[in-house]
């Protein structure tokens, strides 16, 4: 990957696999500016990472009864970390640097989003979240965070 | 709930003895849509007397609500009938739906009686989404409770 | 936009008419649209806002007998009937789901085990809607795919009166979607049903018969072997 600074793909996903947002973000720690440095055959990688990653969250989920399941799956030099929701929603943060913390507290505020979203009587589960607000918020806690 | 349970209890209490004979519920047009009698040994009517008997009182109520002879532009109507035998109170809501109680002539707090009724009402048969405005009432939960408010004190 | 996530708190009831309080000052009048002043969005709005509201259960019961008679329309049969009020509440069980865990912040727990997801059902989630905990939960001795959960006086019940031709019906139908959608939300699909069980003490009492589906056994015992 390119230069020093982190690159993230993040992802959430339905209860049928399939696909409700997805961001790429960089990082804003150590002098980052926030703007995802993934060559371009990597980004489809992050795709199939995420999505092969599905098959060990499966067998992970039924052993703890924690909802944020830290690093889940391995590829080369990247990590992805899962986050899994009540009602069997996932969210995939695909990164390169490991750190368990600062991934839950940005898990916890795209909880707290995804909830809100699910507030609205016109928003269904498993629909594509196309919200620009929530878009805005998703990536001001990355900043935050990541 | 709690606070409805503490409700109900509270504001309602009557005295012990209470002898309420029979309670008929009258839709805006004068049509029975409820009677109910809460003594077993009384004298009856036949199912078509009763509704004679509710078409004429609601057309006696409409005569005694104009003849007010002061200057007020509206009147109750009638509001007690006492007799040696019987009392009766009536009460219309605003929409126009009466409540009729009879009771011994000595009854006391008719209209906390018939307040309760109209209450037990409003909750069990306009809250009930299988009745039909102006319908006869055919509500479980209404004739329940009003057994367990009059009977008790009989 | 947004929605009250605790519609079933019940305060008092008051069967005359009480005046609405004007719960959204902030919102202009002028036009059929409200926005906020603020140009707040339902991102803005915290989701505690309304944890420890209540709501009139007056309020609540013709909300409730609106949402039974719209259901009535276009169906065929009580079956049907039914089915409808349980998508009505798998609706809300989905979302309620969420919000609940939430408001458990780090101490939140998927349960992983039927009888665990069963208990948080009773205990957890009723206290959250109703206020109270589900009034017993049990076995069917018979079957080992069958659970009930019974309730003596469902909130949604209070004050409806099934008329004799429609016997079958219990609108306790849509807390039994309601349950569902927090099974199925748990990977623990299953069927859940609400039925009629009066007894002396208490003539609205009712079941919610949870059939689980096969697999949610076979993984059980896997896990139990394990």
């Amino acid at each position: 990957m390119a230069g020093s600074s982190t690159s993230y793909y993040f992802v959430i996903i339905g209860t049928k696999d399939n696909p409700l947002y997805e961001a790429e973000f960089g990082s804003f720690k150590q002098g980052g500016d926030g703007i995802p440095k993934f060559r371009e055959e990597q980004r489809h990688m992050n795709q199939f990472i995420a999505h092969s990653s599905l098959d060990c969250i499966e067998d992970q989920q039924w052993a703890s009864k924690e909802m944020y399941l830290k690093t889940v799956d391995k590829f080369n030099n990247t990590w992805v970390s899962c986050f899994l929701t009540g009602g069997n929603i996932k969210f995939l943060l695909v990164h390169d640097t490991r750190s368990d913390e600062p991934i839950r507290q940005f898990f916890a505020d795209v909880y707290d989003l995804y909830c809100k979203t699910l507030m609205n009587p016109f928003y269904e589960v498993n629909m594509a979240i196309r919200s620009q607000t929530f878009d805005q918020k998703i990536k001001a806690a990355a900043k935050k965070y990541l | 709930m709690f606070l409805f349970r503490l409700r109900s209890s509270r504001v309602f209490s009557l005295a012990v003895t209470m002898v309420v004979y029979a309670v008929l519920i009258l839709n805006k047009a004068g049509g029975l849509i409820y009677q109910r009698d809460f003594n077993p040994g009384l004298q009856k009517l036949s199912s078509n007397d009763y509704l004679i008997l509710a078409g004429t009182f609601h057309g006696v109520h409409a005569i005694t609500s104009q003849i007010s002879p002061t200057n007020e532009t509206s009147s109750s109507g009638l509001e007690v009938l006492e007799s040696e035998n019987f009392v009766m109170r009536c009460f219309q809501t605003l929409t126009g739906t009466k409540f009729l109680i009879f009771a011994e002539p000595r009854q006391q707090n008719l209209d906390v009686v018939v307040r309760r009724v109209y209450e037990l009402y409003a909750d069990y048969v306009m809250k009930n989404p299988f009745y039909q405005i102006e319908m006869p009432i055919r509500s479980e939960g209404f004739d329940r409770h009003l057994t367990s408010y009059i009977k008790p004190h009989q | 936009m947004n929605r009250d996530p605790s519609p079933f708190r019940t305060a008092s009831t008051a069967s005359t008419a009480t005046s609405p309080t004007p719960k959204y000052a902030n919102l202009t009048a002028s036009t059929n649209l409200r926005y906020s002043l603020t140009r707040k969005s339902i991102y803005d709005r915290h989701l505690n806002r309304t944890k420890t509201s209540e709501l009139s259960k007056s309020a609540f019961a013709f909300l409730f007998g609106e949402m039974v008679q719209y259901a009535q329309k276009k169906v065929y049969g009580v079956q049907d009937l039914e089915k409808k009020l349980n998508l009505h509440g798998y609706a809300v069980g989905q979302r309620f789901l969420e919000l609940l865990l939430w408001r458990d912040g780090r101490t939140a727990k998927r349960e992983t085990r039927i009888l665990g997801i069963l208990q948080f059902i009773s205990h957890q989630l009723y206290r959250a809607i109703f206020q109270k905990q589900a009034d017993t939960l049990e076995k069917v001795r018979e079957n080992e795919d069958e659970y009930m959960i019974s309730d003596n006086d469902p909130v949604v019940n209070t004050y409806i009166s099934v008329p004799k031709e429609m016997s079958q019906l219990n609108c306790g139908a849509f807390i039994a979607g309601i349950i569902e959608a927090v099974l199925d939300g748990h990977c623990f699909p299953a069927k859940v049903t609400a039925h009629t069980a009066p007894n002396e003490m208490w003539p609205g009492r009712t079941v919610f018969l949870i059939k689980f589906e096969p697999e949610v056994l076979e993984r059980e015992a896997l896990r139990v072997g394990s």
